[in-house]
């Protein structure tokens, strides 16, 4: 997988482990999913305007998931395994992962996007951000 | 040496970088990183594992120093539920091994080390620090002494996952010439400051200073400190906790605020947790004090005195009122609220007819055992005044619901 995807530059160690970092900042976006059983490493989001339809993020609001905004373009809900996040530079410990969707840009590739939720104050307070993701039968 | 000729001596366990090594018990993900546990609020570390000690990241810094220090630290939200099931283990195995153990605080016991014969101190110590690491999975640095601030400064001196025993007058002196005096548990600031314009900077300058002048500087508490490094043991093994003078509850605000309904909200959910308190401590409080601070640096005071002692909800909370109405200044952003229950008495012991009328407390009194019962089972706060709504963030985080002062027998905080 690591070889397929190109991922090798997105390796790194800390503790003794190695890990792979999956970066929204990185030129070229990538995040993992989990779709029908099987985990795909997809683009995350559209940051780089490659879609002219697409909004040029890779976050969704819960709330905009929920009002069926997604539906009309062919999103589906993904899970994002992921053991941890970083948000303006905080590293903090995800158990299970994360909620995301998956929708087809017009030329039919697959983009993925974090769905997110407004910060608690924990979650604020510790990155100094607004919005936070969508933690899988976790609350932080 | 006991009655039945086994050789005794004082012990002192402290878990490693405890709340840290209770999340890798957990979650083995975590070994060997850099790990910091977060406050509540998201703020502090208040606990971070070697890893993250090493590059110099400090108890109590604000994490966005402490990113700086170690860009690769994990940060964890803290669980006091979890810590404190991981504590109450570690006690019952010491209670299997001594007959005499302090719960001195959620992650250190002293306890009376004892040795028969063909067995050492030193060997006792290891297979104590062993037993934990093996039925709890939490690694312990253990010192034994000939009193409990020696086994103590032992014991800090041997971590991580040290296993030590020193009795004899020159293995403490050697020990104690390596060791600021502010190593001792009870010497700090002014203390240290008395004690260095008299050239008295290391332990063993303490132990060899003239023992009245450490009185004088130090007063009674002092001279019981010089009196344990020269191995007297003056301080006991406390099996109990002595009852409580006062007991509080309340902290942070978590986001500050000037709106004097949340501050009611804040209140209100303090005498419910100080009435827990009481009622676990089956003590009523005669007085109320109610400390508020305010982003200003100021503090301010209201306090009451009951009609006759009480840990019922109504009373406290008439009580409590004018206490907030006292310390609440206008416009000015609290911080910190403090609630305390001083002039402690065993409940029911007055003339209540005279002071209480017998329905309203009946009835009051039926109200605070269903609310409690419920609790009980259903879950805490379950069941709990309106007033309180005013803080869902709070309630809807569990965390918010457990506390370190909630972890009930231990010695100190």
């Amino acid at each position: 997988m690591i070889g397929r995807h190109g991922l090798e530059r997105r390796l790194h160690e800390r503790g003794g482990e190695r890990e792979v970092r999956f970066l929204y900042r990185d030129r070229r976006p990538r995040i993992p999913v989990w779709r029908d059983g099987r985990l795909q490493v997809v683009r995350w989001g559209n940051g780089r305007r490659q879609s002219r339809f697409l909004p040029a993020t890779g976050w969704t609001w819960q709330a905009t998931v929920e009002q069926g905004y997604w539906r009309n373009i062919g999103a589906v809900r993904v899970e994002i395994p992921a053991t941890l996040g970083c948000d303006r530079g905080v590293w903090f410990r995800i158990r299970q992962g994360i909620r995301g969707i998956l929708v087809p840009d017009e030329r039919g590739i697959a983009v993925a996007y974090m769905v997110c939720v407004p910060s608690t104050h924990y979650y604020q307070v510790m990155t100094r951000s607004p919005r936070m993701p969508l933690l899988i039968d976790e609350h932080i | 040496m006991s009655k039945e000729g086994r050789e005794t001596a004082i012990g002192h366990l402290d878990a490693d970088c405890f709340y840290v090594s209770a999340e890798r018990v957990r979650d083995a993900f975590l070994n060997d990183k850099p790990v910091g546990v977060l406050g509540n609020q998201g703020a502090c570390v208040i606990a971070k594992s070697y890893e993250m000690k090493g590059l110099g990241v400090k108890t109590g810094e604000p994490i966005w120093e402490a990113m700086v220090k170690c860009p690769e630290g994990i940060y964890i939200k803290r669980d006091f539920r979890w810590y404190e099931v991981l504590s109450r283990m570690m006690l019952d195995l010491m209670r299997d091994a001594s007959r005499r153990v302090e719960y001195y605080s959620i992650d250190e016991f002293f306890f009376r080390a004892e040795v028969g014969r063909g067995e050492t101190f030193e060997g006792l110590a290891r297979s104590l620090r062993d037993r934990i690491q093996e039925c709890v999975g939490v690694p312990v640095t253990v010192g034994i002494a000939r009193s409990r601030t020696l086994a103590k400064l032992i014991s800090d001196a041997s971590k991580p996952h040290g296993a030590r025993a020193v009795l004899d007058a020159a293995g403490e002196e050697r020990l104690l010439a390596d060791l600021p005096v502010t190593e001792i548990t009870g010497i700090a600031g002014r203390r240290a400051e008395r004690l260095s314009a008299w050239g008295i900077t290391t332990c063993l300058h303490l132990a060899r200073a003239d023992r009245a002048l450490v009185r004088r500087l130090l007063t009674a508490s002092g001279e019981a400190l010089w009196w344990e490094i020269n191995g007297d043991p003056v301080q006991a093994i406390n099996c109990r906790r002595p009852a409580h003078k006062t007991l509080s509850r309340g902290g942070s605000l978590g986001e500050a605020t000037d709106d004097p309904t949340l501050l009611y909200a804040w209140l209100v959910r303090n005498v419910e947790r100080l009435i827990e308190e009481l009622r676990y401590h089956r003590v009523a409080a005669g007085r109320l004090k109610l400390v508020v601070l305010y982003k200003t640096g100021h503090s301010a005071v209201g306090q009451r005195t009951l009609a006759l002692p009480s840990d019922r909800f109504d009373v406290l909370l008439d009580a409590a009122r004018p206490c907030l109405r006292q310390a609440w200044a206008r416009g000015a952003t609290a911080t910190h609220m403090h609630l305390i229950a001083e002039d402690l008495a065993p409940p029911g012991q007055a003339a209540l007819a005279y002071f209480d009328p017998p329905d309203r407390r009946l009835r009051a009194e039926a109200v605070a055992r269903v609310k409690e019962r419920i609790n009980g089972k259903v879950g805490r706060f379950a069941v709990r005044s309106a007033a309180t709504l005013y803080l869902p963030a709070i309630y809807a985080d569990a965390a918010n619901a457990y506390d370190i002062c909630d972890v009930r027998d231990k010695m100190c905080f």
